[in-house]
C-alpha cells in the first residue's frame, strides 16, 4: 500500500493496491475463501436468491472454494466499496452501483473480464447480450448481477372493489388517471411510493422517462450536445407533476421510506406498488394470486414508441483488480463467476422468485410465483427494453438530480423546468 | 512537586495528547480542507479546482436553505435548552418530594441514541400516522393538523424541539452540578441581606455559574452543528433537500451525490461557522468578566 503525490496529473490521497502476489485466505478445510460484497445488510432475508446461489456453490466445492458475504446496506456499501477501492481492500467479487462505475474503472481498481468470458463461452451465450450494458472501451467492467423487470404492481382485489378494469399495455395517462380518481374514492392510496431515504425508489418512472425518448437523447446530453431540458422530458416530468396533482401518492410520503411504502401495498391500503423483481417473493406471500403487474401508461403526446418494456441488467456485480495478483484467488473468482451464470444458479434465481441474468431453455417460474408469472405474462407481449435503465445510464450526481427532481415534482418543491435544470446543473458540474 | 514544573517534564506529559489531537483531529479538518478545493468522487484522483466549489456553494439555493435551517434550529433549540435547562436545575435544586425519580425522568431521553430519537418523533409528528395529528383529528381539530416534518415550513423547527426534548435532561444535570458548587455560605449570607429568589438568582447564583455556562453554551453550539440522526431518521432532509442542515447536506453531496469536494466545501464553512460562533461568544462572555 503507498500513497502517492502526483504532480503531473494532480494531487491524490488515495492509496493504491500493493503489488506483487498476495497469499489467499484459506478456511478451517483448506479452502480459498473469496467476499463477496453485497448491498443488503442481511444476504439471506433480503437476498435470498444470492444467498442460495452462494450456499449452492460452497457446498459443491466444500473444501476447495468458499464465498463470504460482506454485507451493509446500499449506502454505506457504496461508501464502504469507495473506501476499500482507495486502501487496496476491495471484496473479490461485489455488487456496485453502475453510476459509480466510470469511476471505479478510472482508478483502475476493476478486473476486465473479457478474458473471463472468452474462456466461458457458454456464459456469454447464456447472457444473450447482457454483458453488452457493461463494457466500455477500457473492457468488461462487470456482468449483470441479476435482469431486472421494473414496472407497476397491482392488487387486483382492490382494483375489484373499486369497480376499476385491470391496466393494459393500451391504457392511456388519462385512462390511468381516471383510474386513480377511482381508487382514491374507493378508500385507498392508489400508488404507494416513499422518498425518505429512498429517493432511488422510482423504477416505475423509468419505463415513462423511456418513453418519452431518454434511451434516444442520453448519450447526446452526457455529450453535451442536448439538454435534459428539453420538451419530451418536459413532457415525461409534467406528467409527473399530473399525477402528483391526480392525489395518487401518499400525503405522507415525505416521510415514509420504499420499505413503508410496501408495507403499505402488503396490508392492502394501497392498491399500486412500482417496483421490480425483487419484491415478487414477498406479493407472494401478503397479496398471493391477487397480484398483478403493467408496464405503465401509454403517452399519446410522445413522438416515441410506446411499446417499450423495462427488462434490463441490473446494477453489475465487478471483479478488483487485486484479483489477477493471486492464481488461487483468480481461480476461485472465476470458478464462482462460472457458477452464478451457470444453469443450477438460474434455476436457483426462479425458485426463489428472481429473472436471473441468464437466458436458459426450459426455464420459468413455478406456478405459485404468482408475482413473477404476472411478470412473465407482461413480457410476452414482445416490447423492447433499453440496454440499461435510465436511472443507471448517469453519473451519480446526475442520478441523484434525477431522483431529485421526480421526487421533488411529485412533492411540489420543482417544476418540472426546475428539476430538469437542476439535472443539467448537475451535469454541467461533471 | 517543583521537578513537574519543568518545561521539559511539561512538554513530555502534553506531547501524547498533542500527537493525538493532531492526528485525529487537526489532521481530518486540514485534509477536508484541502480536498474542498478539489473536484472528487471519493476514488482515484482527486483535481484540484481552485475556488469553484466555493463559488458553487454561494449559488446553490440548497445551501442557502441548510444554512437557514441550521440558523433556525440553532436559534429555537438554544434559547429553549439555555433557558429551560437552567430554570429546571434550579427547581431540581431544592430538595423536594420526588426530586431524584423527576432527574432520572428529565435525564432519561439522554441516553436514548439519537437515531431511536428519531423514529420515536416520527411516530408523533408524521402528518399522517403521528400522534399529535391523530389526537387533533380525533378531537374534531383537524383544521390545526400540521406537516410537523415532511413539509416545506415546519420541519426546522420539529428537529430544534426534538434535539431540545433530547438534551434537556443531560444539560440541567450540568447546570445542578454547577449549582452544587456555590457555597451555601454565600447563599445564606444573601438572603441574610434580604434578597429576594428573583435578585438571589441574577446577582449571585448567575455570575457564579459563568464557567458553567460557558461549557453549556459551547456544548449546545457544537451539539447542534452535528445535529444527524435527528434529521435522517424523521424527514431524510425531504421533501427534496427543503429540511436539510448544513451537516445532512454535506453528508448528502459527499456520499450521495458522490462529490467529495464539493461536500467538504460545505463541511468547511460549517466548521468556520461554528468555529465564528464559538469566538464570538467567548469574545463576548470575556469582555463581561
Amino acid at each position: 500500500m503507498r500513497c502517492c503525490y502526483d504532480l503531473s496529473n494532480g494531487w491524490r490521497i488515495d492509496c493504491l493496491r500493493g503489488g506483487g502476489e498476495s497469499s489467499a485466505t484459506k478456511d478451517d478445510s483448506g479452502a480459498t475463501v473469496i467476499k463477496f460484497g453485497i448491498n443488503v445488510a442481511n444476504p439471506a432475508k433480503q437476498e435470498p436468491t444470492t444467498n442460495a446461489i452462494v450456499e449452492a456453490f460452497n457446498k459443491a466445492n466444500e473444501g476447495k472454494y468458499k464465498v463470504e458475504f460482506e454485507a451493509a446496506d446500499t449506502e454505506s456499501h457504496n461508501k464502504n466499496m469507495k473506501m476499500q477501492a482507495s486502501d487496496g481492500t476491495l471484496p473479490q467479487v461485489f455488487w456496485l452501483e453502475n453510476s459509480q462505475a466510470s469511476e471505479f474503472q478510472d482508478a483502475d481498481v476493476l478486473l476486465d473480464l473479457t478474458d473471463f468470458l472468452n474462456q466461458n463461452a457458454d456464459v456469454k451465450t447464456a447472457l444473450a447480450g447482457g454483458d453488452a450494458a457493461f463494457l466500455t472501451d477500457k473492457g468488461q467492467y462487470g456482468l449483470p448481477y441479476q435482469s431486472n423487470v421494473q414496472g407497476i404492481f397491482y392488487n387486483k382485489k382492490l382494483f375489484d372493489a373499486a369497480g376499476v378494469a385491470y391496466p393494459t399495455d393500451d391504457t392511456t395517462f388519462d385512462e390511468f388517471l381516471d383510474m386513480i380518481a377511482k381508487l382514491k374514492a374507493s378508500g385507498v392510496t392508489p400508488l404507494a411510493i416513499g422518498s425518505k431515504n429512498s429517493s432511488f425508489a422510482m423504477w416505475e418512472f423509468n419505463l415513462w422517462l423511456n418513453r418519452y425518448g431518454w434511451n434516444d437523447t442520453i448519450s447526446k446530453i452526457l455529450a453535451g450536445d442536448e439538454k435534459f431540458e428539453n420538451a419530451d422530458l418536459t413532457k415525461a416530468f409534467d406528467k409527473v407533476q399530473q399525477l402528483a396533482k391526480s392525489g395518487a401518492l401518499p400525503e405522507n410520503m415525505s416521510t415514509i421510506e420504499y420499505f413503508d411504502a410496501k408495507q403499505q401495498f402488503d396490508d392492502g391500503t394501497a392498491a399500486m406498488f412500482g417496483t421490480g423483481q425483487w419484491d415478487c417473493a414477498e406479493f407472494d406471500k401478503n397479496i398471493g394470486e391477487d397480484i398483478g403487474f403493467w408496464w405503465g401508461p401509454k403517452f399519446e403526446d410522445s413522438d416515441y414508441s410506446q411499446e417499450t418494456a423495462m427488462k434490463v441488467p441490473s446494477a453489475p456485480i465487478a471483479v478488483s483488480a487485486t484479483v489477477a495478483d493471486n492464481a488461487e484467488v483468480k481461480e476461485a473468482t472465476y470458478a464462482f463467476l462460472k457458477f452464478y451464470y451457470g444453469k443450477q444458479a438460474a434455476e436457483i434465481s426462479y425458485e426463489n422468485a428472481m429473472f436471473p441474468a441468464t437466458t436458459y431453455e426450459g426455464l420459468a417460474p413455478a406456478s405459485d410465483k404468482h408475482a413473477m408469472n404476472a411478470m412473465v405474462e407482461a413480457l410476452d407481449d414482445g416490447y423492447t427494453s433499453p440496454s440499461a435503465a435510465p436511472d443507471q445510464m448517469v453519473p451519480s450526481a446526475v442520478q441523484q438530480a434525477l431522483y431529485d427532481g421526480l421526487f421533488g415534482v411529485m412533492q411540489g418543491t420543482y417544476t418540472p423546468q426546475e428539476a430538469l435544470a437542476k439535472m443539467d446543473e448537475a451535469q454541467a458540474n461533471q | 512537586m517543583h521537578w513537574l514544573s519543568k518545561t521539559r517534564y511539561k512538554i513530555g506529559f502534553l506531547l501524547p495528547t498533542l500527537v493525538v489531537y493532531t492526528v485525529f483531529i487537526i489532521m481530518p479538518i486540514l485534509i477536508a480542507i484541502g480536498y474542498s478545493f478539489t473536484k472528487y468522487s471519493g476514488i482515484g484522483k482527486a483535481r484540484f479546482n481552485g475556488v469553484d466549489n466555493y463559488v458553487r456553494l454561494f449559488k446553490d439555493k440548497i445551501f442557502w436553505k441548510s444554512l437557514t435551517n441550521t440558523a433556525i434550529i440553532f436559534v429555537v433549540a438554544s434559547v429553549l435548552l439555555l433557558v429551560l435547562s437552567f430554570f429546571l436545575a434550579l427547581l431540581l435544586n431544592n430538595t423536594l418530594r420526588f426530586v431524584d425519580v423527576s432527574k432520572s425522568l428529565v435525564f432519561s431521553p439522554a441516553i436514548i441514541a439519537p437515531i431511536i430519537v428519531g423514529i420515536i418523533w416520527v411516530y408523533i409528528l408524521d402528518p399522517k400516522i403521528g400522534v399529535i395529528n391523530g389526537i387533533l383529528r380525533a378531537i374534531g381539530a383537524s383544521g390545526l393538523a400540521q406537516q410537523w416534518i415532511g413539509g416545506p415550513t415546519l420541519s426546522p423547527y420539529s428537529i430544534a424541539f426534538i434535539y431540545f426534548w433530547q438534551q434537556l435532561g443531560y444539560l440541567t444535570t450540568i447546570f445542578i452540578a454547577g449549582l452544587k458548587m456555590i457555597p451555601e455560605e454565600v447563599m445564606e449570607a444573601v438572603k441574610v441581606d434580604g434578597a429576594n429568589a428573583w435578585q438571589r438568582t441574577w446577582h449571585v447564583t448567575i455570575p457564579m455559574m459563568r464557567s458553567t455556562i460557558s461549557t453549556v453554551v459551547i456544548l449546545i453550539i457544537t451539539g447542534i452543528f452535528k445535529i444527524f440522526e435527528i434529521v435522517q431518521q424523521t424527514t431524510g432532509g425531504g421533501p427534496n433537500h427543503l429540511s436539510e442542515t448544513l451537516v445532512t447536506y454535506s453528508y448528502s453531496m459527499t456520499f450521495q451525490s458522490s462529490d467529495y469536494g464539493y461536500g467538504m466545501s460545505i463541511a468547511t464553512v460549517t466548521f468556520l461557522i461554528s468555529l465564528a460562533i464559538t469566538g464570538l461568544y467567548f469574545l463576548f462572555s470575556r469582555e463581561r468578566s
